[in-house]
């Protein structure tokens, strides 16, 4: 039930098939009513015309001129049947040649009954009188008339009746729901555009939800785009007031430092200022990574960053003589923040820089089959030394506190490591082709 | 080596002034932006030191103009904040290299005087011109292995003519760089200074390592060697 027009068709679709189920019942009751009331005419009819026709014969007991006879009850086995019994003489109508049926037992003076019997396999409906034709006769003279009917035609009519019924109504049923089903896409249209709209905020490829909502829909649609734009501005100005926080922390404690006499008692409070910057550092830079995409905020294009830090390291890397290659799949973007993806890359890059003897890669590819959030596949490798098998959790600092890491070492990858987790990534350390290490890295992208 | 100080902090400004005076530079500082791009424009300077939250014209500002003024001296970017937008653009703007603060003097040091370094085309921090050593860490002077004991005057003269070696420094230069913007000058002093430092690098007259180009300067002539 988490679909809106499913649960409208359903229900709408419940009472409508109720409705008609019960108008269906009704409409079969009063057409059995109708039917039972012309059969039970015919039969007073049939009743009335036998006893009309009805002629003492020579021999005792009645029975009808047969120039009299309805032509009915002269054609065998047609369906109508007729009986006129006492207790010595009975007639049976010419219609009930090969009929075996019985019409009833034989009634007493002024008595009447509708009953129903089988004649042979056809189903049939019996009226039955006792009338005497003489004042006070006795029960001899009492003759009981019997008119029987088949029921055949009257079934079979209710049966054609019930199937247009049930025809008509599925067809009618059927025409509702397809009408209500396409309203449905026509009126919920608008929402489905919505959820487009965010997704593709969601994705970064647009920023904003467009404009041309319904009325009950426009208000939604407008505070969306504002909590996106409030959201954006907000980032920014947390992190510009994180920024102006480490600047008036760190200035002081670069006083500090430089007010340090040269000695051996400066050691111990040398060490302190750095603990403290080291603290600074990683505990403002964890809260400015934004960890996640940035709603509205567009791919950033992988190979533009890497071209802006290739270009910052070859400069303040200029004394090694550095090769930095940049293999970058075109095309490759990070959904996330732009800041989140210069730090990373650009601690990861400056170490390798810093390790290499004088080659840097840099590649970049994406995965269409990884998982969402792991799509974007970046590593980073150099030809130094590398990192031994046995060292590398320590390197990534797991299970270490970051501020308790000697600064300069591992306050860069502890940071990489941090953000890339808040972004729900992946990053491993393996042996690089080159010689040296290779970091792996798997974010959200494409 | 005439270095400018942009930094709005007195304490860090003062520290940096003593310390690197004490390196043997000729220090001018600035305590805000506007300042700071007047000295980056006006003096003649070797290198700048610019803090990128400056009041005023902002660093990053200051540093574009001067290399839209095409002023070639390296500067190095101090810089509180320490996250790589600020360092590429700092390094987008023109600035050479950057040092995250709080920092300690030695790496600042280090850092500019690689920078001064690259920009004489030297690739290691000893500068050879054949027997001719400098070692622009220790600050010492060797010829042929043996070291040579120089004044602080001339040391800064010889550092000046060897990062430089093979081009003509003219003599207004190398007394700009070796004085504070007030200090009364005197041509006369360079030539002793420069007459001084032939008796000491050459006493046989056999290298003859600086020469004078009348009317033009002096020029550091024995070739570079190879870096290592």
């Amino acid at each position: 039930m988490h679909s809106l027009s499913r649960r409208l068709l359903i229900s709408v679709a419940l009472p409508l098939v109720l409705f008609s189920a019960i108008t269906m019942l009704v409409l079969d009751r009063g057409f059995r009513t109708l039917s039972e009331r012309s059969l039970q005419e015919l039969l007073d009819a049939e009743m009335v015309a036998l006893i009309a026709a009805a002629d003492p014969l020579p021999g005792g007991g009645y029975a009808p001129a047969a120039q009299a006879l309805e032509p009915r009850l002269e054609t065998p086995q047609s369906g109508v049947y007729a009986q006129i019994r006492s207790r010595a003489h009975a007639w049976r109508s010419p219609s009930t040649a090969g009929v075996t049926g019985d019409f009833g037992p034989p009634l007493r003076h002024g008595e009447r009954s509708l009953t129903y019997a089988d004649f042979d396999h056809e189903r049939v409906a019996i009226e039955s009188r006792a009338i005497q034709f003489e004042e006070g006769a006795a029960e001899s003279g009492t003759y009981t008339f019997s008119v029987a009917v088949s029921l055949a035609p009257y079934e079979q009519q209710l049966w054609q009746f019930r199937r247009q019924l049930l025809g008509w109504f599925s067809g009618l049923l059927l025409a509702l729901l397809v009408t209500l089903a396409a309203l449905l896409r026509w009126v919920l249209a608008p929402l489905r555009r919505m959820e487009r709209e965010i997704h593709a905020v969601e994705e970064g490829r647009s920023d904003t939800l467009g404009a041309g909502y319904p009325r009950e829909l426009a208000g939604v649609a407008g505070n969306l785009n504002a909590l996106l734009t409030g959201e954006r501005k907000r980032v920014g100005r947390y992190r510009d007031t994180l920024g102006n926080l480490a600047h008036s922390l760190k200035t002081p404690l670069a006083v500090m430092r430089a007010s340090l006499p040269a000695d051996a008692s400066a050691v111990t409070l040398g060490g302190e200022i750095d603990r403290m910057k080291g603290i600074i550092e990683h505990q403002l830079k964890r809260a400015a990574a934004t960890g996640g995409a940035l709603l509205g905020a567009a791919p950033v294009e992988v190979a533009q960053v890497a071209a802006e830090l290739r270009g910052a390291l070859l400069k303040v890397y200029a004394d090694k003589d550095l090769a930095l290659e940049l293999a970058i799949a075109p095309g490759s973007a990070f959904i996330g923040d732009r800041g989140d993806l210069l730090e990373m890359l650009g601690n990861l890059l400056d170490n390798a820089c810093k390790w290499c003897r004088s080659r840097v890669r840099l590649t970049a590819s994406a995965d269409p089959q990884a998982p969402a959030r792991q799509r974007l596949l970046l590593t980073v490798e150099d030809d130094g030394p590398g990192i031994d098998a046995g060292d590398r959790d320590r390197v990534l600092g797991r299970g270490v506190r970051a501020d308790e890491n000697v600064p300069g070492h591992g306050i860069g990858l502890a940071m990489v490591r941090d953000t890339i987790e808040l972004y729900g990534g992946a990053l491993a350390i393996e042996a690089s082709g080159l010689g040296g290490a290779r970091f792996s890295v798997q974010l959200p992208g494409r | 080596m005439r270095i400018l100080v942009v930094e709005d902090e007195a304490t860090l400004r003062e520290m940096l002034k003593l310390r690197f005076g004490e390196a043997g530079f000729t220090v001018d500082v600035a305590r805000d932006g506007d300042e700071g791009l007047f000295a980056a424009l006006e003096y003649p300077l070797d290198v700048a030191i610019v803090d990128l939250g400056l009041p005023g014209v902002p660093g990053m500002e200051l540093i574009r103009r001067v290399r839209a003024a095409a002023k070639t001296y390296p500067i190095l970017i101090l810089t509180a904040r320490d996250n790589w937008q600020e360092k590429v653009e700092g390094l987008q703007a023109g600035a050479d290299d950057y040092v995250a603060k709080p920092f300690q003097f030695e790496e600042v040091l280090a850092r500019v005087q690689a920078l001064l370094r690259r920009a004489g085309g030297w690739a290691s921090p000893q500068l050879k011109c054949g027997p001719v050593v400098l070692d622009t860490r220790a600050q010492t002077v060797a010829v042929r292995g043996a070291p040579v004991e120089l004044t602080t005057f001339e040391y800064r003269i010889l550092e000046h003519l060897m990062l430089r070696a093979g081009e003509v420094i003219s003599k207004g230069e190398l007394t700009e760089r070796l004085y504070d913007q007030d200090f009364e000058r005197d041509s006369n002093v360079i030539e002793v200074l420069i007459g001084r430092l032939r008796r000491k690098l050459d006493p046989e007259d056999a290298l003859q390592p600086i020469e004078t180009l009348r009317g033009r300067g002096y020029r550091f002539s024995l070739p570079r060697d190879a870096g290592p």
